[in-house]
């Protein structure tokens, strides 16, 4: 069973997505901010991907990604953020950042299912 | 005849009279593609709008003949004579069938369906004829060589499935990226047929980060989903990694037809490509940063000054053609609808559709200012203040500048009524077996709409005749050193406020010795009258003139010249031939530029102003010492009948003392109008009278002097005429009278 890591500081958001991914068999941690996600990915938590919100208070997603993909065991893992906006500027920077790609809110559960399987195995 | 009905018999005709505009093209070009598509275009137009409207009869036809012109455009058939004279005839039924629609008959009347059908068989033949062995012809439609699109490092597209061409940047994996999860992800859309693993760019072992990747693939890929689809597979690493996407050839001719049905509006070509799905936003992005990249090159070496001038910023489509991302024929399609598009819409930007009776008035309305205007200009003067007599002869010129505007209005260029005539100089010369050409000139040039409407009869007759009587037949031609094939032109241009159209030929001209002795014959003019050449040439628009032995089906159809002279004077215009033996004839007609306003001259009977059009007056001269019961007087030794509008008009009061005698020339008769006082020249509006003077002789319109009052245009015409009556019944009663004196 494949772990999906969860960052996000609405916990309706959080709750939704972890539905969702339980029920299409993946497993699921959640943060409800960066500065706790990035404790638990500092201590080694084993996950097979990162899904986190780009708009957070404090740490921001963008900080979080570069500070995960520094570390050598999730030099590989794949990142994905969740954003509204369909600017190209924020997606490039999420990118330069280390993101291997995004999910668009409001995402059906089609929708995140499917960018999911297009980077988790 | 609800208004979308009406809109689509208009719109049809004109699609019909361009239809066949380019089959009579088609047979001086039979490989002008453009034309082929033009002609398709037109019938396919006229069927579609006619499904919409539901008219199942014209629909049904029109289908058939788009089925054969599709053949055409196709090159499954090639243009012959015989398939151009049925396509023209099909023309000419769908036009009945038009006419049908107009006429709110809900089925076409049995003889037009039969012609209908028997149309249908005769398409039906050249169809299946089709369908036998598709011998390769020569000066079929030559097929263009379309070099097939290669991709970079691998083969070229053979069979019918996508094509997809993909190398990953060094960066993807590190970016969390695994490339197999692409392509597992791809397979998820369709099938996966083939695939190759491109190592090309994988380094000696030594060199290589075992972190970077190295790889690409040629993947062989059948979908039904959308190109943009698959580009979406790989949004993620579209900034890393390069990648093309080939439709099947089958999706080629999908999007050539996409782009054939996008809707007319101003689309840019990458928006056009991209809505008919064979390019995606992202790939449109890359080429435009491309160009715009090459173009800021071009400036910066502008700057320098080693650009070579004139060398323009590099097209989209090309490259997009070059970079392999869109297939040329995508492009030349694109452009070609584009092209099509903003021809139209500028011809449409050009032109505004005005129901002529709002224009008509309009004409109306401006006569009324000019009128109001001359009154005001009256009052002004004869109020005497200087700054009011100023500013109404600004308004006055303003009125007129307005007047001339809105007459232009009404102006159509005379073109399209020369256009016709192409169809009737084939379809008569293949008749008579002569071999014609119809060239035209001065199509451009306007007049007025009501002259044009009415001038195509006279010039129907005239070209007819220059058809039939005035080229020889091919061996007369030749015996007499011509070439075979004769000449009819048809010309127009303007001439000192009148235009001038003229018909010409390079055939045998008018034989002047057998018009002269046939007018003898006929009565015509008197033996031993001296005429100059000029005049016994135009004894052919004498009534009962017909020098053509043999009545043949095309002129002579007891319709003389005469007939063409009276429709053209009823326009106001005249007509004259000037000919050289053996080298040909033209006829030139003269009319006024509008019908609406006229060159007058006015005259008065006791407190009555009456306008005697100007152009009818020869002279005038004064009425000496003449008793009142005499109707004719000696002019110059001619004798020249009168009549006094006094006594026609029954109106009343005291002779004056100088009464004036105006001449007037109609038809080559001439007759004296007596009158109390010459007024002068005067340009005027001619207003219709109402219904309940149609009756009145004489009197052929009124228009509205400056005073304010009504002055009444005479019709010379009948003037004239009456003179002749009278003239004749005085001698009939001068014999009788003679008579009764023999018999005391």
């Amino acid at each position: 069973m494949k772990t999906i890591f969860l960052v996000d500081d609405s916990a309706t958001i959080l709750l939704s997505i972890s539905n969702i991914l339980s029920k299409a068999g993946y497993a699921t941690e959640k943060a409800g901010n960066a500065e706790e996600a990035l404790k638990r990915f500092n201590a080694g938590v084993k996950v097979d991907l990162l899904i986190t919100d780009l708009n957070m208070p404090g740490m921001n997603g963008i900080e979080l990604i570069k500070e995960v993909r520094k570390l050598p065991a999730y030099k590989f893992m794949p990142i994905l953020f969740l954003t509204t906006e369909s600017q190209q500027s924020r997606k490039l920077e999420a990118k330069a950042a280390g993101a291997s790609g995004w999910i668009v809110k409001p995402a059906t559960a089609d929708e995140l299912l499917n960018t999911i399987k297009l980077v988790v195995r | 005849m609800d208004e979308l009905t009406s809109v689509f018999v208009q719109e049809s005709r004109e699609q019909l009279a361009e239809m066949e505009a380019g089959l009579l093209r088609l047979e001086q070009d039979p490989h002008d593609a453009d034309n082929i598509n033009a002609i398709f275009r037109a019938a396919h137009t006229i069927k579609g709008a006619s499904g919409v409207i539901e008219c199942g009869f014209i629909e049904s036809f029109t289908h058939k003949v788009e089925n054969i012109l599709d053949k055409l455009r196709n090159g499954e058939i090639s243009v012959s004579g015989p398939l151009a004279t049925l396509l023209l005839e099909c023309c000419d039924h769908m036009g009945r069938l038009i006419d049908v629609l107009e006429a709110q008959q809900a089925q076409p009347p049995e003889d037009v369906s039969n012609q209908g059908e028997a149309l249908q068989v005769r398409l039906t033949d050249f169809l299946s004829a089709t369908e036998a062995p598709p011998a390769e012809e020569p000066g079929a439609m030559p097929i263009e060589h379309e070099s097939p699109v290669e991709i970079s490092g691998g083969g070229v597209v053979i069979t019918d499935g996508w094509h997809i061409s993909v190398r990953f940047g060094p960066n993807v994996l590190r970016g969390g990226m695994d490339p197999l999860s692409f392509l597992r992800y791809l397979a998820s859309l369709g099938e996966i047929l083939g695939m190759e693993t491109i190592p090309d760019s994988m380094p000696e072992a030594e060199e290589m980060d075992p972190e970077s990747c190295y790889l690409g693939f040629e993947i062989h890929f059948q979908t039904r989903a959308s190109k943009a689809d698959i580009e979406r597979v790989f949004d993620f690493v579209q900034d890393e990694c390069e990648l093309r996407i080939l439709p099947p050839n089958s999706k080629i001719s999908e999007y050539l037809k996409h782009i054939e049905e996008l809707p007319e509006d101003n689309m840019r070509l990458g928006e056009m490509l991209v809505r008919c799905g064979a390019l995606t936003q992202a790939e449109l992005d890359e080429a435009l940063r491309q160009q715009a990249a090459l173009t800021n090159n071009e400036d910066a070496g502008i700057t320098e000054g080693d650009a070579t001038e004139g060398h323009q910023a590099p097209q989209l489509g090309e490259i997009l053609v070059e970079q392999k991302v869109v297939q040329k024929t995508l492009v030349d399609a694109a452009v070609g609808k584009q092209a099509q598009v903003t021809e139209k819409k500028a011809k449409e930007s050009r032109m505004i559709r005005v129901q002529a009776d709002k224009l008509d008035q309009l004409i109306d309305l401006v006569g009324e200012l000019v009128i109001a205007g001359a009154s005001t200009n009256l009052l002004a003067n004869r109020s005497g203040q200087t700054e009011l007599v100023e500013a109404t002869s600004i308004l006055s010129r303003l009125v007129e500048d307005i007047r001339d505007s809105a007459l232009q209005l009404r102006m159509v260029q005379i073109g399209e009524t020369f256009n016709r005539f192409h169809r009737v100089v084939r379809d008569v010369s293949k008749e008579l077996e002569k071999n014609i050409e119809l060239q035209i000139s001065g199509g451009e040039t306007e007049l007025d709409k009501s002259v044009v409407e009415k001038i195509g009869d006279p010039l129907m007759h005239l070209v007819r005749n220059a058809l039939d009587h005035g080229i020889e037949p091919a061996a007369v031609r030749m015996a007499t050193g011509k070439p075979v094939q004769g000449h009819v032109a048809l010309n127009a241009y303007h001439d000192s406020g009148s235009i001038v159209i003229e018909v010409s030929d390079d055939g045998g001209g008018l034989k002047k010795e057998r018009i002269l002795a046939k007018a003898i014959e006929k009565g015509l003019i008197q033996q031993g009258y001296n005429l100059s050449d000029q005049e016994i040439v135009n004894l052919i628009f004498e009534p009962g003139f017909s020098t053509m032995e043999k009545v043949s089906n095309l002129s002579g159809r007891g319709v003389g010249m005469d007939v063409v002279r009276r429709n053209i004077q009823s326009l106001r215009g005249t007509v004259d031939v000037t000919t050289q033996e053996g080298i040909g004839s033209t006829f030139t007609i003269r009319l006024p530029l509008t019908l609406a306003i006229i060159d007058g001259f006015l005259v008065s009977v006791e407190q009555a102003s009456y306008v005697i059009p100007l152009d009818t007056v020869v002279e005038c001269i004064e009425l000496n010492d003449q008793p009142d019961n005499k109707h004719y007087l000696n002019l110059r030794g001619e004798v020249l009948p009168f009549l006094r509008l006094r006594e026609i008009f029954g109106i009343e009061g005291e002779i004056p003392f100088r009464e004036n005698v105006v001449v007037v020339q109609f038809a080559g008769q001439k007759a004296g109008i007596v009158v109390d006082q010459l007024m002068g020249e005067f340009q005027t509006v001619i207003k219709p009278l109402g219904n309940i003077f149609k009756h009145l002789r004489g009197i052929g319109g009124s228009t509205i002097l400056g005073s304010g009052e009504v002055a009444l245009i005479l019709d010379v015409q009948a003037l004239v005429q009456h003179c002749a009556n009278q003239e004749e019944n005085r001698k009939r009663n001068a014999g009788h009278a003679t008579r009764l004196l023999e018999s005391r």
